[in-house]
């Protein structure tokens, strides 16, 4: 998992969670929201004038500084860019609640006519965002809301990965990379995170439901990613013989590869979530990895952007928008890493090919 | 010749005047005048965005002039970040079902207990308030998280938000009149009361201080006290400001109100404090994150460029310290 992203997304956990139940058989919103496609969020060309002529501002007000929110910053920056809207602040609230708080007093001292943001917490960002909504700011929201804000009156959008596709995808993933058949071990994030969650629980529904020759014949939750290599032992030693294992995303994934490795063992497949550099150079190499499931990063941002946009001009806006997921196999992982980052895949991956 | 008597006057002024004393003032109006100038079309200089960066800094303000009492009496503090989360938790979950007065007891009583624990340990059984409270910092943070299982806690309690938060007397933001009181109230004590002259005997040398007379260790278990009594204090104003309370609350000002306190003057190794410096040290940095967002820099080049200045200021105010 993009932790860093994913502790953002994870803390709509209580206010989201609560409205819904984990077995869900597709993504939906914190009040029970159909999940609109990220591609149909756009400006049309006709607007484009408009806005152009509006001389609008934007601030970006982030919760930390990662891989995942540099490329949405690109495609926020790219889709103002095109829509002649200035992006007149940025910044890091570095998962503190009393910064973002400052972040946003701060910012609106440029007078934005859009905010895109990621809420740190339900609670803490109810009371920070109201001096932007009394300054009649447009906000748009990702994979988070503050407690008690409503569509459309206090918000553009809440802007999300596809979580059901990302878990769906990777269960796929592994069904095809142990031939359909077999069984597999599912190491799923012990905590009450919306996103992981319903990732998870995506994976192990779509197992149960779309593939009867596969068994999850182990399970271990997760909730310090440093354990990950004792877990993966531990369940290695109860279940020898495990032909998969799904991993909750990449970070504990990497220690889940070590314990492997060190029993070498060559043949047990593993599927995770979100990118990284180790498990991606594992796939590369034919190791143990067979796919990673990542979110598009890219067109997370231009969504929030194309939805701010939209809301400035009046225009109806989805509330709950979800951007693709998609899998990244050996075969076409320059250009997904490329689609999901909006950069190039490390050097050392693409060599390995 | 009488025409040079004022000239002779002004230079005499000017050759007692201590510019490295002054840095810190100095190289605050200097920041403001280069983001007045620079950003004077872009809300700076409004009431509002100036009332904002007080408003911003009140916590850290406050933390600091705590920091200045343990630091002067030749000790550190490093759990405050801590004690300001368990506070502010300790009042947000007591006021979801009690009064005001017993959140706001509820969140200084922690700060306070947690504080004289620290001086208890340092004070009483002489160790080292460095690895105590590096000790502590951990143990708290732990207790903070396990108070509300990570969760958050809402403030719902009018009367308290706005005392503590976003209320006015006289027109003027209550966390104004908090930041102001609390600077006036701890310079008196340091500058003006015999207790604050046996702080800096303390950092100066314990030694000597001892054989004045002074009850160093009851010197040192005081300064943690109010060390930790700030905290709770920022807390408090944590929970008012934000309208909730969080396990995270406190966590990243640790280096800022460090930085704060040194640039306004005090020594890290006790004896020489300043509460206004702190003051204006804190100010500082929060108009230092304000200007340089207000700019437009990217998220890296803002940390770049802060760095940057804490360094030469912090290099500066440890130059005089060494003389």
């Amino acid at each position: 998992m993009n932790t860093k992203h994913s502790y953002g997304a994870a803390v709509v956990a209580a206010a989201l969670l609560a409205a819904q139940p984990l077995a869900l058989a597709e993504t939906i919103g914190p009040g029970g929201e159909e999940a609109t496609p990220s591609s149909t969020v756009r400006v049309a060309d006709s607007d484009v004038i408009t806005l152009r002529n509006g001389n609008y501002k934007a601030a970006l007000l982030w919760h930390d500084q990662s891989d995942f929110v540099n490329a949405v910053t690109a495609g926020a920056k790219d889709e103002f860019a095109r829509l002649g809207i200035e992006v007149v602040a940025e910044t890091n609230a570095a998962f503190d609640a009393a910064k973002q708080r400052s972040d946003i007093e701060t910012s609106l001292a440029r007078n934005p006519d859009i905010i895109l943001a990621l809420p740190l917490d339900p609670v803490t960002s109810a009371a920070a965002f109201k001096e932007a909504l009394a300054d009649d700011v447009k906000l748009v929201f990702l994979s988070n809301l503050p407690s008690d804000y409503r569509h459309p009156r206090d918000y553009a959008a809440i802007v999300t990965d596809d979580l059901f596709q990302m878990g769906k995808q990777a269960a796929d993933a592994l069904a095809s990379a142990i031939g359909g058949a077999g069984e597999v071990g599912w190491i799923f994030h012990d905590a009450t995170y919306y996103v992981t969650n319903q990732r998870d629980n995506a994976f192990k529904t779509t197992i149960e439901n779309d593939y009867p020759n596969i068994d999850v014949t182990a399970e271990a939750g997760i909730s310090d990613p440093a354990r990950a290599e004792e877990i993966a032992n531990a369940m290695l030693l109860k279940n020898p013989d495990l032909d998969g294992i799904y991993v909750t995303w990449a970070g504990p994934a990497e220690g889940v590869l070590a314990a492997l490795r060190a029993n070498g063992n060559t043949s047990t497949k593993i599927v995770t979530l979100d990118l990284s550099e180790p498990i991606a150079l594992d796939m590369m190499n034919d190791g143990n990895v067979a796919a990673i499931v990542a979110d598009e990063a890219y067109e997370l941002g231009r969504a929030m952007a194309a939805a701010g946009a939209r809301d400035l001009l009046g225009q109806d806006t989805p509330p709950f928008v979800v951007a693709p997921a998609i899998t990244v196999d050996k075969g076409n992982i320059a250009r997904n890493w490329r689609i999901s980052l909006n950069r190039p895949a490390p050097d050392s991956v693409l060599n390995a090919r | 010749m009488a025409a040079g008597k004022p000239a002779d006057a002004w230079r005499s002024k000017l050759q007692g005047f201590d510019l490295q004393q002054h840095l810190i003032y100095i190289g605050f109006l200097a920041i403001f005048l280069f983001f007045a100038v620079v950003l004077h079309d872009d809300g700076f200089l409004t009431t509002r965005n100036l009332t904002n960066i007080i408003l911003q800094t009140a916590p850290a303000t406050v933390m600091a002039i705590g920091l200045v009492y343990v630091l002067s009496a030749g000790e550190i503090d490093i759990s405050f970040g801590s004690t300001v989360a368990v506070s502010a938790l300790a009042a947000a979950v007591a006021l979801q079902s009690m009064p005001l007065v017993v959140g706001v007891a509820a969140g200084l009583g922690a700060g306070l207990l947690i504080g004289a624990f620290n001086g208890a340990l340092v004070a009483g059984l002489r160790l080292p308030s460095f690895l105590v409270t590096l000790a502590t910092l951990g143990l708290f943070a732990g207790v903070a998280r396990t108070m509300t299982d990570l969760r958050s806690i809402a403030v719902i309690n009018d009367a308290f938000t706005g005392f503590f938060g976003s209320g006015r007397l006289f027109g003027v933001p209550s966390l104004v009149w908090w930041t102001f009181g609390a600077v006036l109230v701890g310079h008196w004590i340091f500058r003006h009361t015999r207790f604050g002259a046996h702080i800096l005997a303390t950092g100066d040398n314990p030694g000597a201080a001892r054989v004045a007379g002074v009850k160093v260790a009851r010197v040192r278990f005081a300064a943690l006290t109010i060390c930790g009594g700030c905290a709770g204090l920022a807390g408090l104003l944590y929970a008012g400001r934000l309208q909730a309370a969080k396990y995270t609350l406190g966590e990243t000002d640790l280096m800022i109100v460090i930085a704060a306190v040194i640039v306004g003057g005090t020594a890290l190794n006790g004896g020489r404090g300043s509460i206004i410096g702190a003051f204006i040290g804190a100010l500082l940095m929060g108009m230092l994150n304000n200007g340089l967002i207000l700019m437009g820099l990217a998220v890296s080049d803002q940390m770049i460029v802060r760095g940057v200045i804490i360094l030469a200021a912090v290099a500066l105010s440890l130059r005089n310290t060494a003389r």
